[in-house]
């Protein structure tokens, strides 16, 4: 990680209690608050995801069907996972564990972190409280090519991830080109991206009634909404490397997010090469935001909000902000799961609707409660 | 040669002879003394007095600077040029829209000249690297936004970015160089606290604090004075005459009160309508000519031991323009 200011002890630091310093910033009480009550909530919703079902386990055998040694240190179980290989033989309740349900919640924790990195990004970028993984044309251009793909193009649906992640980059490219004239800003950048936003949704929505089968109008709603239903581990394998590159990105590029806040002026007399910087920061948000469109589809609010509720928390220093995120957009998408498979089972709902419902609300009771929520 | 000592004594640039700044301070005199004599010339032609008068060297020159906003076909600054003397308080007035501030930030690259161009140190300044340029020349804006939550002390370390590589950690320099920037601008006890919760002056020295941590030569304010109460205003003109003369940097600031730019600045450029109108020292520019032309105001001026005192009497009203 680099760009490491000290953000909680005071003087100048020297000898050797520097290097302690330079990470002080992560053991913010705050920070470190928000860190373990994620990671509790993840830990929570995980068990119960895998404990309920049309398999139903205690508490007790689920904990230790996931904690199974023969599991956890198997190469080859890992090797099965990760890369593809052949599952060895374990005990049923861990392979239901293991193979079926973790999984799930594996997409679900890169999605959640994905979104929120991408959000959080996104709202330095374009200095906009109202910014999302989506703002800039992104999940118009995933969901045009989702349609087309379900209902033109049906044969194509094995590629159907791939093919939204990349409508959804092709797009943002659409919305920073129409934005640049020798330079762009954020108002720009923002506009582009709602008008954009609005053609590619028109064609998006005129694509519905080509649609003849219900089928096809269910399965294009679950993408567009956002549904981890189905999800194993060759949805992780997909979206992991991804996930690791763009929060990684974003942790280094955290500086230069604090930097952007400053104001564009300020960013540039301190040197930034801030159309660079600019075009670079929304890369990294638009991989994290296809890497959980391939897997997850467009699951919408979670990007939104995350951001604000850790910002709340620790304060706008980014490099606290990401850290944060990485554990709290899981948090919430994990949660949201849980609903969106067992609330109505044996029914399963997309879970972007969850996430709006869940997220939504809660964002509503900080709102009420404190009165400076939503300022970057 | 019509100078003579009293009047010599009474400009804003031989006010500080404190010992270490002796031999400075006679290099001014002898420009003050230059620029004298060409006094009594230049009242027909105020917009070139830069030749006329050898004084210290220049660090920033503006070469035929024409400024204008993207998207807009009506420069701002229309074919001007300014050499900025070394080591010098030069002040930049004029009334509202003369374009001060869209010089400022030509000389500081912000804004690309439509035409001509800005030396540092005889460089392009558009040639050099922006993070190069930006550990020689630090911008103050006159608006700075920033986040509520951010401490002063993160703040002070954002001037450092220049210094600092895309995966550089925070060096012992910098920590040195944010703890003097601090001190420097009086605003150690702000420390710990959050921008959201200072006041506007408090604010000031914040952003003040966080530009000198930038560690430049030139430093570039744009009107840094304004909105503040007086006891900020003297801080920040204090801080501003500190660095003049311990640090030898050049400080070029946009001052919307003429008679603050007479007491603090060593060189006064006066703008009207896009147009250098006067350069000089405080005694040459503050003359109740100029305050007719160009702010068009009545006003009798004295001058005193602080430099010119400006009483303004009345707007002359502007039906001729």
């Amino acid at each position: 990680m680099s760009g490491d200011e000290p953000g909680v002890a005071g003087s100048a630091a020297t000898g050797p209690t520097a290097d302690i310093r330079r990470l002080g910033w992560l053991f913010d009480p705050g920070l470190v608050t928000v860190v373990l009550a994620s990671t509790l909530v993840v830990v929570l919703g995980g068990l119960v995801q895998v404990s309920f079902g049309a398999y139903s386990m205690t508490p007790s055998e689920a904990w230790r069907a996931v904690l199974n040694p023969d599991v956890v240190f198997n190469t080859q179980a890992w090797n099965a996972f990760l890369l593809g290989g052949e599952v060895p033989d374990m005990h049923e309740r861990s392979l239901i564990a293991w193979n079926v349900r973790l999984p799930r919640v594996f997409v679900a924790v890169i999605v959640g972190m994905n979104l929120a990195v991408s959000g959080a990004i996104f709202q330095a970028v374009t200095r906009n409280e109202l910014a999302s993984p989506f703002i800039l044309g992104v999940s118009s251009g995933a969901g045009l090519m989702i349609l087309l793909t379900l209902v033109v193009f049906g044969s194509l649906t094995a590629f159907l991830p791939l093919i939204a992640a990349t409508g959804g980059a092709v797009a943002f490219l659409i919305v920073y080109a129409i934005a640049w004239k020798g330079g762009t800003n954020p108002v720009r950048l923002v506009l582009a991206g709602v008008i954009v936003g609005t053609v590619l949704g028109s064609l998006q929505t005129a694509l519905f009634f080509f649609a003849d089968d219900v089928g096809i109008v269910q399965s294009a709603i679950a993408w567009t909404t956002g549904s981890l239903t189905g999800t194993d581990w060759q949805q992780v394998r997909l979206a992991l490397p991804w996930t690791v590159v763009a929060v990684g990105l974003a942790l280094v590029g955290s500086r230069q997010c604090n930097v952007l806040l400053l104001g564009e002026e300020t960013a540039k007399s301190l040197g930034m090469s801030i159309e660079k910087v600019r075009f670079a920061l929304s890369g990294v948000a638009v991989l994290a935001a296809a890497a959980s469109i391939a897997v997850a589809g467009i699951v919408s609010f979670v990007g939104l909000i995350v951001p604000h509720i850790v910002r709340n928390v620790v304060g706008s220093d980014y490099k606290q902000l990401i850290v944060g995120c990485v554990f709290v957009g899981p948090a919430l998408m994990v949660a949201a799961d849980v609903g969106a498979r067992l609330a109505l089972n044996p029914v399963q709902i997309p879970v972007g609707i969850v996430t709006g419902l869940v997220g939504g609300t809660y964002f509503l009771y900080l709102m009420r409660k404190k009165s400076n929520l939503g300022e970057i | 040669m019509t100078a003579n000592e009293s009047t010599n004594e009474s400009s804003g640039a031989t006010r500080k002879n404190d010992a270490g700044q002796a031999s400075r301070t006679a290099d001014t005199r002898q420009a003050v003394r230059e620029s004298e004599s060409s006094h009594a010339g230049r009242e027909s032609d105020t917009s070139r007095v830069t030749r006329s008068c050898p004084r210290s060297e220049p660090i920033l020159v503006g070469e035929d600077l024409t400024l204008a906003y993207p998207g807009s076909d009506e420069p701002v600054i229309g074919g001007e040029s300014l050499a900025v003397e070394l080591g010098v308080v030069t002040a930049l007035v004029g009334p509202n829209g003369s374009g001060k501030s869209t010089l400022l930030k030509g000389l500081a690259d912000q804004l690309a000249p439509r035409d001509g161009t800005v030396l540092l140190e005889g460089r392009d300044v558009h040639e050099l690297g922006t993070k190069e340029l930006a550990r020689r020349l630090g911008l103050l804006s006159q608006e700075s936004t920033s986040p509520e939550s951010i401490t002063v002390e993160e703040l002070v370390y954002h001037g450092r970015y220049p210094h600092r590589g895309f995966f550089d950690h925070v060096t012992e320099s910098d920590h040195r160089a944010v703890h003097r920037a601090i001190e420097l601008a009086g605003c150690g006890h702000l420390r710990e606290r959050e921008l959201g919760s200072l006041s506007g002056g408090q604010k000031q020295l914040a952003w003040i604090a966080m530009v000198l941590a930038q560690d430049t030569d030139v430093l570039l304010l744009d009107e840094p004075t304004t909105f503040l109460d007086l006891h900020h205003q003297l801080q920040v003109m204090e801080i501003v005459e500190t660095l003049r003369d311990e640090s030898d940097i050049t400080v070029v600031v946009v001052l919307h009160d003429i008679e603050q730019a007479a007491r603090h600045a060593d060189r006064i450029v006066a703008l009207d309508d896009g147009e250098i109108h006067g350069y000089g020292t405080p005694t040459e520019i503050v003359t109740e000519e100029l305050l007719a032309t160009v702010f068009e105001i009545e006003a009798a001026v004295d001058v005193v031991d602080q430099g010119p005192r400006i009483t303004p009497l009345c707007p002359i009203s502007s039906s001729d323009s």
